[in-house]
C-alpha cells in the first residue's frame, strides 16, 4: 500500500506544473461555457415562456436536440461543423460546444424559476404602470435569479466536469493531459488518481464560493 | 372619472360579468359588496385591465380606452391598484417599492422620487420603515406600503381589491384609517370589501353585485337601513349588519 502512495506523490510532483496549466485551461473552458450557457439559457427561457408559437417551437427544438444527444457527439459535430466553415481553434470549438450544451439545461432552470414567481408580482408591476418587459427586467427576473442559484450552481459543477470531454478534439485540458501522461509514463492508475484529485479540488472551491454567494444573497434579503 | 358600460367578462364558459354599468364621479368613494363569486374582484380588475373585458366600454378621465390593445401601462399609471395579498416586491426595500414605478415608468430622478416617497410613507405612518425589506413588516404595514406604492404614481383613482381580507383582525384598523384619510382628501376610490362599517362610514355609494349584475346602487343609509331588495337584505343578514 505505501508503494502506491509513494508513486502517487512522485507522479504528482513530477506533473504538477503541467497539470496546473491544464487546470487553468479547464477553468477557462468552464468560464466561457458558463457565460455562453447563461446567455443561451436566458434567451431560450424567455422564448419558451413567450406568447409566440414560433419562438416556443424554436426553443423546444433546441432543448430537445441538446438534451437528447450525448455531449461528446455535440462536441464532435460542432467541431467539424464549425471548423469546416470558419477558422477556429479546437479550444474555442470546445468552449462553444460546452456553452451551447449548457444553455439548454440553464434555459430549463430559468424557465422553472421565472414561472415559479407568484403571479401577483407581475400584476403588481403592471398595476403601477410598467410594461411587460420592465416587469420582467426589474421585478420578475431578479427574483427568479435568486431562486435559480442553487440549481445553477449544480449545473456549473457539471459543466466543470463535462469540460473533460473536449479532450476528444485535442484540447490539452486536465483530462487530455492526463490521458497523454498516463500513456507515456505507463502509470495510468496513479495518473488518473492525480487528475481526479485536481477535479475534486476545483469542485470544492467552486461549491464553497457558491455557498458563500447564496448566504450573501440570503442576508441581503432578510 | 371612471365609466364602465355594459361590461361582459367570461372565463371559458363561465360568464362572470353579465353587462355591468358603473359610473364613478371624481372624488367619489364606491364600495362594492356581494357574495363570493358575484364578480366584484373581476369587475375591479377590468378597470385596471388585468382582466380583458369581452364586451363593453371603459372610459377613464373622459377618454374611451381601446380594449383590444395589449399594452395598458399608460392607463394603469392613472388608476392605481391595491391587492388583497399586497404583492410587494420582496427583493426591494420599502422605499424602493415606492420609488420603483416613478423612476422606471415616469423617469423621475432618483433623489426626487425618494423625497416624494418619504412624504408618502410619512402619510401612511411608515417613514421609519423606509429601508427595511417587506418580510420584516406586519400585514397591516405591508398593505400601507402597497397603498404608498400606488400613490407614488399620483393616480387619479385607486382600486382596492379586498385590502383587509388577508389581515389579522387587529391590523385591519390601521389600513382602513389610511383609506379613510385618502377618501377625505378627495381621492376617487372603488373598494371591494367585506368591511361593512367602512362602507357605512366612508362610502358615497354602495353597490351590490349578484351573479355578475348590479342589483343595487344606493347611498349607505338606504342600502343598510331601507333597502327593499330581497337579495340585499339576505346578504346583510348573512354578514350580520
Amino acid at each position: 500500500m505505501p508503494d502506491i502512495v509513494i508513486t502517487f506523490v512522485e507522479v504528482f510532483l513530477r506533473t504538477y506544473e503541467g497539470f496546473l496549466k491544464a487546470a487553468l485551461i479547464t477553468l477557462q473552458l468552464t468560464a466561457i461555457a458558463v457565460v455562453l450557457g447563461m446567455l443561451f439559457g436566458i434567451v431560450f427561457a424567455l422564448m419558451k415562456i413567450s406568447n409566440s408559437k414560433i419562438l416556443v417551437s424554436i426553443a423546444n427544438i433546441y432543448i430537445t436536440l441538446i438534451r437528447g444527444t450525448p455531449l461528446i457527439v455535440q462536441i464532435m459535430f460542432l467541431y467539424y461543423g464549425i471548423t469546416s466553415m470558419i477558422v477556429l481553434s479546437n479550444f474555442w470549438a470546445g468552449a462553444i460546444a460546452l456553452g451551447v450544451h449548457n444553455g439548454a439545461y440553464i434555459a430549463e432552470i430559468f424557465r422553472g424559476a421565472i414561472q415559479g414567481i407568484d403571479r401577483g408580482q407581475k400584476e403588481a408591476s403592471l398595476a403601477v404602470g410598467m410594461n411587460s418587459s420592465q416587469a420582467m427586467r426589474r421585478i420578475i427576473f431578479p427574483q427568479a435569479l435568486r431562486r435559480a442559484i442553487p440549481p445553477l450552481g449544480n449545473q456549473f459543477i457539471i459543466t466543470l466536469k463535462d469540460s473533460s470531454l473536449v479532450y476528444v478534439i485535442g484540447v490539452s485540458e486536465l483530462f487530455g493531459l492526463a490521458n497523454r501522461e498516463a500513456a507515456s509514463s505507463f502509470l495510468p492508475f496513479e495518473t488518473f488518481l492525480v487528475v481526479g484529485f485536481y477535479y475534486l479540488i476545483l469542485v470544492l472551491i467552486f461549491s464553497s464560493l457558491l455557498r458563500w454567494y447564496e448566504k450573501k444573497l440570503d442576508v441581503e434579503n432578510n | 372619472m371612471i365609466i364602465g358600460k355594459n361590461i361582459h367578462k367570461s372565463f371559458g364558459d363561465l360568464e362572470v360579468l353579465k353587462g355591468v354599468d358603473l359610473n364613478v364621479d371624481a372624488g367619489e368613494v364606491i364600495v362594492i359588496v356581494g357574495v363570493s363569486g358575484s364578480g366584484k374582484s373581476t369587475l375591479l380588475r377590468c378597470f385596471n385591465f388585468l382582466e380583458k373585458v369581452n364586451e363593453g366600454e371603459i372610459i377613464i378621465g373622459g377618454r374611451k380606452i381601446n380594449l383590444r390593445k395589449s399594452d395598458f401601462s399608460a392607463e394603469r399609471g392613472e388608476v392605481g391598484m391595491v391587492f388583497q395579498h399586497f404583492n410587494l416586491f420582496p427583493h426591494k426595500t420599502v422605499i424602493e417599492n415606492v420609488t420603483e414605478a416613478p423612476i422606471i415608468v415616469k423617469k423621475i430622478k432618483k433623489d426626487i422620487a425618494e423625497k416624494e416617497a418619504m412624504g408618502i410613507l410619512e402619510k401612511v405612518g411608515l417613514s421609519d420603515k423606509a429601508h427595511v425589506y417587506p418580510n420584516k413588516l406586519s400585514g397591516g404595514q405591508k398593505q400601507r406600503v402597497a397603498i404608498a406604492r400606488a400613490l407614488a404614481m399620483e393616480p387619479k383613482a385607486l382600486l382596492f381589491d379586498e385590502p383587509t381580507s388577508a389581515l389579522d383582525p387587529e391590523l385591519v384598523g390601521e389600513v382602513l384609517q389610511v383609506m379613510k384619510e385618502l377618501a377625505n382628501e378627495g381621492m376617487t376610490m372603488i373598494v371591494v370589501t367585506h368591511e361593512m362599517k367602512f362602507a357605512k362610514e366612508v362610502a358615497d355609494r354602495v353597490i351590490m353585485l349578484d351573479e355578475g349584475r348590479i342589483i343595487e346602487d344606493a347611498t349607505p343609509d338606504i342600502f343598510f337601513n331601507h333597502s327593499t331588495n330581497e337579495r340585499t337584505n339576505q346578504f346583510l343578514e348573512m354578514v350580520n349588519v
